[in-house]
């Protein structure tokens, strides 16, 4: 019997949706119904989210009671290297978030496991971990084994796995967390970009648009259409250096990766590297430019060479009647 | 690095740098022995030659030298084909390396299939487009011309003469066909082939008036039709009131639409057809006055941004309940100060963010902003070029890169604010500075070792540049 323990993530009160994902990607790891499937919920207020985390897939949530209700990276790292060390887990699943990001790395490498980062398939191939990352800049997948590893840490890219569905009861149990002196103090939560503006990285239906718009006015015309449709409306670079969208709007290099992304619809974005490095990933991306040489066509699963206005006012008629 | 005052200094030190990129930017200045040598530092290696034919800021003339190179070196069994597709889909791929792939007999018999990538190429010289509408018979090559946009009325003819319908629908929608042409394919086309006809800015008057008398118009032409301005005074009137939204947002849209009608579609049904009046910069002050009241919000907005309503009536807006109303007021070119001075102190950081865009905004008001948080007010304050000079230095340090890029897009940052930013650790802000006319030839030399290829590219080529301007002047 193996466990496979996964960490859940919440933010400003609030269960972040990745957690679920997890959980859907432990439950794909069991290789027997021995298994078992632990979520781990650490902070101040951590048994609230008891209940939200009682999902299929889940055998046991274990509430970790700290004095921070924020993130600390070095509870989370204290807290996580008890709990691995008293549960012996073959593998932990932590989301690949800028959470994570602060501590992942410490604690694989202070308990000696195999590790690897941005995993969006996780099996086993015969009696072996793999899991698949990208590599190149998201040009090459690369597989990870973790030869004589006894536990595996991996963060998961959000939206690689669907949740499961329906409710279950799990057992609950608490575990004490080991005293530790945090280094770091939370003043102030703020969200970085548009204020009370979505956060693009975990929206599945986004509508973006690039130069090819024109003017300003036209801005308010997909966004307006972005509406209706109910997508994310997103922008390449200089839509947002104009002041035409607001940063957090802002898709590639300079701006955000659209990982939770499932449809993408690029209205008039020639697809410049910098944009294409946020949003590449995308499974379903469809293009829509009067230039057919246009580098978005080379990403694009269905691609429109036409007039982005034409497209848009189409749409809208569709949408509308 | 020394700095370098001759042409031939130059192409030397990109020679001596063996590096492609530094190669391609000093081709076009280079003489014939020089290009010799870049040449054989850029094509020696396959792989450095299939980069440059796929980059898109390879210039022309690198382009033209490759292909020529490619065809030369290479038999009719062993032509580099993968070469020379990518110079086929690289936009600047110049019209007479497109002719001669055209005409070569060896790479014609390796790959039909070159003919698509010719056919759609922008840059494909006309006499080589005629002679493939007349003698090609590759459906998918024919279909690429017929949507090519360089391709002109005598050659979309010579097409749909010879071979009828296949391209009609791609010819339809061609912003060159002309009404002859159009006459021709709408007696043969189908209902969504004359739709397209109807909406296009060539389709000839009598077909005009003969879609406005038939009765049993299909729905698709009628929504085309309804845009049309030639239409009579009796059809706006007709179509107004006609049941189908997309109709009547046609007609709302239509430059000869009858005042009084537009103020009748003020209170039509479908928040779509209101939002279009809301737009029309010849919207009447009876119209304004029922919009401002309008339940939709993006009506209240595409009004708050129209340039004919009126100051006091752009107040009232500015206290509007919802910030996207708010904020398009202090986008509006006409938007008062008096209204700037409010909006710059909205609850809402993107109502601030569009007072710093604003041009009008004053001097005072862009100091207020500049002690705002938020990184969209803060980029709006560094783009504006009402910003003093002092702010402006202070946010070219930020730890924000958007607000650095602000520094670096306006064109009032002078050269001692821009100096820093050659460190900027984002290789795009180095890459926009060498285009910036506040520094000189000097500054822009420091960029010429920069770690990055995209920046040395672009520094070698903007002080090539300046070097062929500076000797033909001389």
């Amino acid at each position: 019997m193996s466990t496979i323990l996964v960490v859940a993530e919440h933010r400003q009160n609030a269960l972040r949706p990745v957690s679920f994902e997890l959980i859907s990607a432990a439950h794909g790891l069991k290789k027997s119904s021995d298994d078992k499937v632990l979520v781990a919920v650490i902070g101040s207020q951590s048994e609230a989210y008891v209940e939200a985390l009682s999902v299929n897939g889940v055998d046991e949530v274990v509430v970790l009671k700290s004095s921070v209700s924020d993130f600390d990276p070095d509870i989370f790292e204290a807290a996580l290297s008890a709990l691995i060390e008293s549960k012996k887990p073959s593998v932990v699943l932590l989301p690949h978030s800028v959470d994570s990001m602060g501590y992942a790395a410490t604690l694989a490498s202070k308990l000696r496991c195999g590790f690897s980062t941005d995993v969006f398939i996780a099996e086993y191939q015969g009696d072996e971990l793999v899991a698949t990352r990208g590599g190149y800049n998201q040009k090459v997948n690369v597989e990870v084994d973790f030869p004589s590893k006894s536990c595996v840490l991996m963060t998961i890219r959000a939206g690689a796995f669907k949740p499961l569905e329906g409710k279950a009861s799990p057992v609950v149990s608490n575990f004490d967390l080991p005293a530790v002196q945090s280094r770091s103090q939370n003043k102030e939560f703020i969200e970085l970009g548009g204020g009370n503006d979505i956060d693009i990285t975990t929206a599945e239906f986004i509508m973006s648009i690039g130069r090819g718009v024109g003017e300003e006015t036209n801005v308010e015309q997909f966004r307006e259409l972005a509406e209706t449709a109910g997508a994310t409306l997103c922008c390449s670079r200089p839509i947002a250096d104009a002041g035409w969208l607001p940063k957090s709007r802002q898709v590639g290099q300079s701006g955000k990766t659209v990982g939770a992304c499932k449809l993408y619809v690029a209205m008039g974005v020639s697809g410049s590297i910098q944009h294409m490095a946020g949003m590449k990933h995308v499974p379903t991306i469809v293009a829509v430019n009067t230039d057919p040489a246009a580098s978005i066509f080379t990403i694009a699963k269905y691609g429109i060479v036409a007039d982005i206005f034409d497209i848009e006012e189409e749409l809208n008629n569709q949408l509308s009647t | 690095m020394k700095m370098l005052k001759s042409k031939a200094d130059l192409v030397s030190k990109a020679i001596k740098k063996a590096d492609i990129y530094c190669a391609a930017a000093v081709y076009e200045i280079a003489n014939t022995n020089e290009r010799n040598d870049l040449e054989c530092l850029m094509f020696s290696k396959r792989r450095d030659a299939l980069s440059l034919a796929r980059w898109e800021h390879t210039p022309a003339s690198v382009l033209q030298a490759l292909s020529e190179n490619v065809l030369r070196n290479s038999d009719i069994a062993n032509v580099d084909s993968a070469i020379l597709t990518r110079i086929e889909k690289n936009p600047n791929t110049p019209s007479l390396a497109l002719s001669q792939h055209y005409k070569s007999e060896k790479y014609k018999k390796q790959k039909l299939s070159f003919i698509a990538l010719v056919a759609e190429h922008q840059n494909t010289p006309l006499q080589i487009l005629e002679s493939i509408a007349r003698f090609e018979n590759d459906i998918e090559g024919l279909k690429s011309l017929s949507r090519n946009i360089s391709a002109n009325a005598s050659v979309l003819t010579i097409l749909v003469s010879r071979i009828p319908n296949i391209f009609d629908k791609n010819v339809a929608a061609h912003p060159s066909a002309s009404a002859n042409l159009l006459e021709l394919i709408y007696a043969r086309g189908n209902a969504y082939t004359r739709a397209a006809i109807i909406g296009h800015k060539n389709c000839p008057l009598c077909l005009v008036e003969s879609a406005e008398q038939n009765g049993d118009l299909p729905l698709l032409m009628l929504r085309q039709l309804a845009k049309d301005e030639r239409l009579s005074k009796n059809t706006l009137i007709k179509l107004s009131s006609n049941i189908d939204s997309v109709v009547r947002y046609g007609i709302a849209c239509n430059l000869a639409t009858p005042k009084a009608v537009l103020s009748s579609l003020s209170h039509d049904s479908s928040a779509a057809v209101r939002r279009a009046i809301a737009s029309r910069f010849d919207l009447t002050i009876t119209s304004i006055i029922v919009l401002m009241k309008d339940k939709d919000v993006w009506v209240r907005q595409w009004l708050a941004r129209n340039l004919r309503v009126p100051k006091k009536l752009l107040e009232q807006l500015a206290q509007d309940k919802h910030a996207d109303v708010r904020r398009a007021v202090a986008r509006n070119p006409r938007c008062p100060i008096v209204v700037l001075d409010l909006l710059a102190q909205d609850e809402s950081a993107w109502v601030r963010s569009a007072v710093a865009y604003q041009k009008k905004t004053p001097r005072r008001l862009m100091q207020l902003l500049a002690g705002d948080t938020n990184i969209d007010v803060l980029s709006g304050v560094a783009n504006n070029h009402h910003t003093p000079q002092k702010i402006l230095q202070k946010l070219a340090l930020s730890a924000e890169e958007d607000i650095r890029r602000g520094v670096i897009i306006n064109l009032n940052a002078t050269r001692k604010t821009m100096l820093p930013l050659l460190e900027d650790s984002y290789y795009l802000h180095r890459l926009m500075l060498i285009k910036k006319p506040q520094l000189n030839q000097k500054d822009i030399w420091r960029l010429c070792d920069d770690p990055d290829f995209q920046v040395r590219f672009m520094a070698f080529r903007h002080i090539a540049h300046k070097l062929l301007v500076n000797s033909a002047q001389e």
